[in-house]
This record gives C-alpha cells, structure tokens and sequence, in this order.
C-alpha cells in the first residue's frame, strides 16, 4: 500500500495525516493542476457536486449515495472548506483523491478558496487549531491557486436510463425521460419526462414505435452538419478527433457562481490568468461570485459588489457556446437543487443540514453518457463560427438529469453544536 | 420544468412549551424553508428573504386571561426592514468593485430590487391582535433577580434568520428564552457584522414577573463603525476575530444609539 493509499485510508477515517505529508501532497497536487486549462473537459458519465463546506461526515455521506471514487467519476464546483468543523480533513481527502486518482475526480475553485475568506469563515483558525501554525493554510491556499475555474462535461445523454424497471413501464407512451430525482435510499420521488426528441434532419425513427429511450438517441447523430466540427485549438474539442459525430446534447458548463458579463464566450475564460489570490472585481471574481436571479439582462446586486444575471443572458451564453446547461453550486437551496429558466441552469447544493442547523438536504447532480455516439463528443464550445447561425434550427437538448438527494449524515456528534440548546443564565 | 416536488420531509415537531402561574410559553424550531414558500414570502414582502428563512419558527408568550400575547416570527420582523433601498449599505470593496466596471459596463448600472439587504430590523415583537399595549416607563428590568441562580424550568434558543452577507460579514436574527419559577426573560437579538463597514446589534427584552403580571419591554440599539472597533480591540491582547465573531462582548463596548423601556401590567 503507497503512502498516498495510507493516507486516503487514514483520511477516510477522519483522521488528519502529517504535516510534512500534507506538504507533500499539496506539491504534488500543484504540479497536477498546474496541467489543467481554467476549462478543464471532463467525459459523461460524471456526478457534479456542490458547497461542501468543510461537513466532513457528509462528505462520506454523498459517496455512499453517488459511489467510491474511482468507480464514480466526480465533479465537485468548489467551496470545500470554511463553515463546517472538518474543512481539512474534507479538502486533503479530496486533494488525495485527485492525486490519486486524477482523471476520476475534478475539482475546481469556490470563492471561499481564497486566502481572504479562510481567515474570516473558519479553515484558517481550524488549520492553527489541528496543526498549531499557519503552515497547512499556506500549503492549501497555494493549492487553490491553482484550481480550474471551471469545467465542460462532454458527452451527456439527453435521456435517462429508468432506475427501475417500474419506472420504464409508468413512462408515458412516445415520451423519454428526462429527469429523476433519487432519495438516498435510491428511490425515485419524482421523474419528468419529455416529448421524444426527432433529430433536425428528420431522421429520426417513427414515433409511433416506442422503443427503449436508447435507441432513440441513437438517430440523431446523422443530424450534425460536418461544418461543426471542432475548430483546432480549442480546449472543448480537445479530443481532437474532430469528428462530425455531435451529440444532440449540449455540452454542460460547470463554474461555481455563474456568468460574467466579461465572458461571452467559454473560449475567454481560458484567457484568464488563475494563478493566483481571487480578486475582488473582473472576470474570475464574476465566475466564482455571481447568481442567476429573476431578472432581464445583467444587475447589480444591492450589496454594491457582484453581477446578478437573468434568464435571458443564459440563453443566449448557452446558445451562443453550444451549451445546454450551466451546473452551479454557491447558494444554499432547501431542495438540494434548484432548477431555473427552462431548465437552463441548475444550482446544486451538497452540504445538508447546512452549517449543523439549517435542516436542508443535500443532492448531486449525475449525467449519464450518451451511448449513441460510438465515443466521445466532439461537440466544441465557444468556437469560432458557432455564433453565425449555423446551429439555430439545430436545438440543443438538454441532458438527462439525475438528481440523488441526501440527507445529514448520521454522526459522532464531538465537537458539533448541541441539538438541545443548553441553558444559560444570559441576560 | 416542474421541479418543486419537494424530497425532505421535515419531522413534524410539535412545539415545546410550558404553562406556569398563567402564562404559556411556547416555541417552534423547523429547518428552512423550501423553495415555494419562499416564493410566497418574498412574494408577500416584496423583497428577497435572507438565505437562511425559519419562516416556521416562532417564541410566544400568551397570557391564559385577557387575550394578551406577544410573539417574535421572522415574518414580521422582515416586514421591518427597509425595502426602499434608503438605508442600504455597501460592502467594504464595493467602490474598487464599481470603479473597475465604470470602463466596462457603461451599461449595468442599475441595482436591481434595491432594499437593505442586511436585513435590520427593529423587530420589538408582534402583539396578538387586540392585546393591550405597551406604555413607556423609565422602570429598568431588574438584572439583580435575574441573576439569581434560580432553576431554569424552560429553556431555548431559536433562529429566526440568518444570511452571510455574500460573505462580508453576518446578519442574524435570534432568540432565547428562560423561564425560572417566578419569572422568565426572553431575548431577541439582532447582530449585523459588515466587516471593514459596520457592526451592529439591536436587543429586545422581554421580561415577565408572574406573581404581579408585570410586563417589561425594553429595545436597546448599539452600533459602532467596524474600523472603530478594531482600534478599540487592537488597544487590548483579545483575540480580535474572535472578538467581533461574538456578540456578546461586542455588546459591551458598542456605543448605544437608542434605549426604549415600555411596560403593562396584566391584570386578572
């Protein structure tokens, strides 16, 4: 057993490993991430994941229901510490995780990755307190650094495949399924469905024969006019295969808090410059601050700082990039998820019972792979052309979304604010 | 898209209570609230509640005769704060923040939904509807006996509200109550931390004397410039995070800006 094995073990158990080996790891860490774009492409299958806030014991909680790393691939949109008592043990046992298993796991930069919020929201005074000096901080928020702003997953299906056979036979006829949301029992609570989906060019089989939601999907790969295939050089197709072969999904963009009116197009966030302390105004300050809001076009929050942006400015982003979803995390939703403007943005929320008091699930977001396009997707993003019409009359489907919801983990409950207030004579 | 069905099921908690010399006190502590009823609510305020809702959560003091009865809901607090944007704050790098953008975005200037945002509220409770009102007195509630270290027969602690600022600070609305065989106090806490900006903290105290029936209400509002308090604390070796971390202490060095003492008294 390596020592990163050992350390991944010993983590798992709660237990914090050596400062030296922390040290260690955040070196190698760094090397590796120093390797991925601000856009890193991640391959459906993957399971996205939200806040997870230093709630350790949740953490655990969300494998058990979503799979081990490796057997799953991973996905998780940051802020992984601060707040909750176990910020360390959460971010080196993810940290190893990467390590160990790089192409299985992605992680990429919250704003409360930074060195500034840590030292008001919890990880710094966590850090002097386990380890009795600064050195672990420094080591992390040298690691956050390097972390990617985002992420493109590549290759979702646009349908489900049913959880259950029951569900199978409950699906409306001529219809496929396009969403289930799971308890942490692994049953479904809710599914939507949608109209079978014919390909643009009409190639599609005859929708008076229900067929299994596989064999649907597998029409539309006729659809995608040659024109479209990857322009060289951009990051979104970097499979280079540049294959006509397009899924008829969309890719999906993964950031922590959303657009930016600097951003127009994915292409520009990978001209940003990451490596370092996350800034107060400018395009990775919008990426990792903003929120989607009732709105028409872009606004200012109230507070004076940070961009809110309406439905319309995601359709068009997503439009214009080739995208059919935006996955985002940053807000606390009761749900667990929070579904908004026609399904074009989600907010997914990984941290239940919220800072030990709020009483709110939690959930992860799997997107299955679309199994129809014999491999990986070259669908790009923010390429140049794209934007001319040449997509219009093609829409974009958006993939199909499994919702695991979960709830607190079951906890030793050392160090955890009491359940019952205890009485005290305030005045 | 429908996506409200909702998964959680809260337990169903009955509220904790106590009935003592004829007063029934009582309190509700349920998770946040969930997607439609925020709706609701921000529908009925007319601005966004903060993150953190227990829109369900409740203390209430009823007194068994003479349809009197105060309670502390977040509701009705919320109702209190500014939605007209008049008294709204800025976070500390909110200049730098819009000086960067004036070269970009000519065309987002405009804030939108503006209200205060740091959810102050000046919440003294809400009274039953009907109940005699309270009249001002110079009277002080009486620290002596409550410092006593009578037996506490009830006790809780309840969260009304409560947002991160977008992390620049907190806001936070809560409650506690003790009840001891002759008397109870209930505290209701407003504390409003902008860091680099303000800090803020609004008590309001209620305290029942049962044998008499008497009822004192008093609001006591601090608040200090938060640079202001960090050069008070940076005089003394506290731990100064911690120190603005807690309200508590906070409250001993705030400068006040307005004290209100009110009182009935119930009669049989």
């Amino acid at each position: 057993m390596s020592d990163l094995d050992r350390a991944i073990e010993q983590l798992r158990g709660c237990r914090l490993i050596p400062e030296s080996q922390v040290r260690e790891l955040c070196y190698k860490a760094r090397e590796l991430l120093i390797e991925e774009g601000n856009v890193v492409s991640v391959d459906a299958p993957v399971t996205i994941c939200g806040d997870i806030h230093g709630q350790f014991h949740d953490l655990m909680e969300l494998f058990r229901v979503g799979g081990d790393v490796p057997d799953t691939n991973y996905l998780f949109m940051g802020d992984f510490v601060d707040r909750g008592f176990y910020s360390l043990e959460s971010f080196l046992l993810l940290l190893c995780l990467k390590v160990r298993y790089p192409d299985r796991i992605t992680l990429i930069r919250g704003n409360h990755e930074s060195r500034q919020i840590t030292t008001v929201y919890g990880f710094y005074d966590e850090c002097i307190r386990k380890y009795g000096s600064a050195n672990v901080w420094r080591y992390c928020c040298e690691v956050f650094d390097y972390l990617a702003l985002g992420a493109i997953v590549l290759g979702a299906s646009s349908v489900l495949e049913p959880t259950s056979s029951t569900a199978l036979s409950s699906m409306p006829a001529d219809s496929e399924l396009e969403t289930e949301v799971l308890n942490s029992r692994g049953d479904v609570t809710m599914s939507t469905y949608r109209p079978r989906q014919r390909s643009s060019s009409n190639a599609s089989t005859d929708s008076r024969n229900i067929s299994p939601p596989r064999d649907i999907s597998a029409a539309p790969g006729q659809a995608a006019a040659p024109s479209r295939s990857g322009a060289p050089g951009t990051g979104a197709s970097g499979d280079g295969n540049g294959s006509a072969t397009t899924s008829r999904t969309g890719a999906v963009l993964c950031v922590h808090g959303g657009l930016s009116p600097l951003i127009d197009s994915v292409d520009k966030i990978r001209l940003i410059d990451r490596k370092q302390e996350v800034p107060h105004e400018g395009a990775m300050c919008d990426l990792l601050w903003s929120d989607p809001d009732e709105i028409e076009g872009w606004g200012l929050s109230p507070r004076g700082a940070g961009f809110l942006f309406g439905g319309d400015i995601v359709k068009q982003f997503n439009h214009l990039n080739g995208l059919s979803l935006v996955a985002r995390a940053h807000q606390l939703v009761m749900e667990g998820y929070k579904e908004m403007f026609d399904g074009g943005i989600v907010t997914v929320w990984s941290a239940p019972n919220y800072c030990y008091r709020c009483g709110n699930v939690a959930a992860i977001l799997e997107l299955g792979e679309d199994a129809s396009g014999g491999g990986t997707v070259a669908r790009s993003n923010g390429e140049y052309g794209r934007s001319n019409g040449v997509v219009t009359d093609n829409r974009v489907i958006s993939p199909g979304r499994r919702y695991r919801v979960f709830e607190a983990a079951a906890q030793d409950t050392r160090g955890m604010p009491a359940k019952k207030p205890v009485a005290d004579y305030f005045l | 898209m429908a996506t409200t069905c909702a998964t959680v099921s809260p337990e169903a908690k009955k509220p904790n209570s106590i009935t003592i010399n004829g007063f029934r006190i009582s309190t509700q502590k349920l998770p946040i609230l969930k997607a439609d009823p925020i709706e609701e609510m921000t529908r009925k305020l007319g601005i966004a509640p903060p993150e953190m809702i227990f829109g369900d959560n409740y203390v209430a003091i009823e007194h068994e005769k003479g349809n009197w009865g105060i309670n502390f809901n977040a509701f009705d607090a919320l109702d209190l704060v500014d939605k007209t944007g008049q008294s709204m704050l800025q976070v500390a790098y909110s200049a730098e923040w819009q000086k960067s953008r004036e070269k970009t975005h000519e065309g987002i200037k405009e804030v939108v939904k503006p209200f205060d945002w740091s959810y102050s509220t000046d919440y003294k409770g809400t009274l039953l509807p009907n109940a005699r009102p309270f009249e001002p007195t110079t009277k002080p509630i009486p620290i002596e006996l409550l410092k006593r270290p009578d037996p506490i027969l009830f006790f809780d602690e309840v969260i009304l509200y409560e947002d991160e600022l977008a992390d620049n600070g907190i806001t936070m609305l809560s409650c506690k109550i003790r009840v001891m065989p002759g008397r109870l106090l209930l505290l209701t806490r407003f504390f409003m931390r902008l860091d680099h900006v303000l800090i803020r903290l609004r008590d309001t105290r209620i305290y029942v004397e049962f044998a008499t029936g008497e009822v004192i209400r008093e609001y006591v509002s601090k608040e200090c410039k938060y640079e202001k308090v960090r050069q008070m604390l940076a005089a003394t070796r506290d731990d100064i995070p911690a120190f603005l971390r807690d309200p508590n202490r906070l409250s001993e060095i705030l400068p006040l800006v307005e004290k209100r003492s009110e009182r009935l008294v119930l009669g049989d």
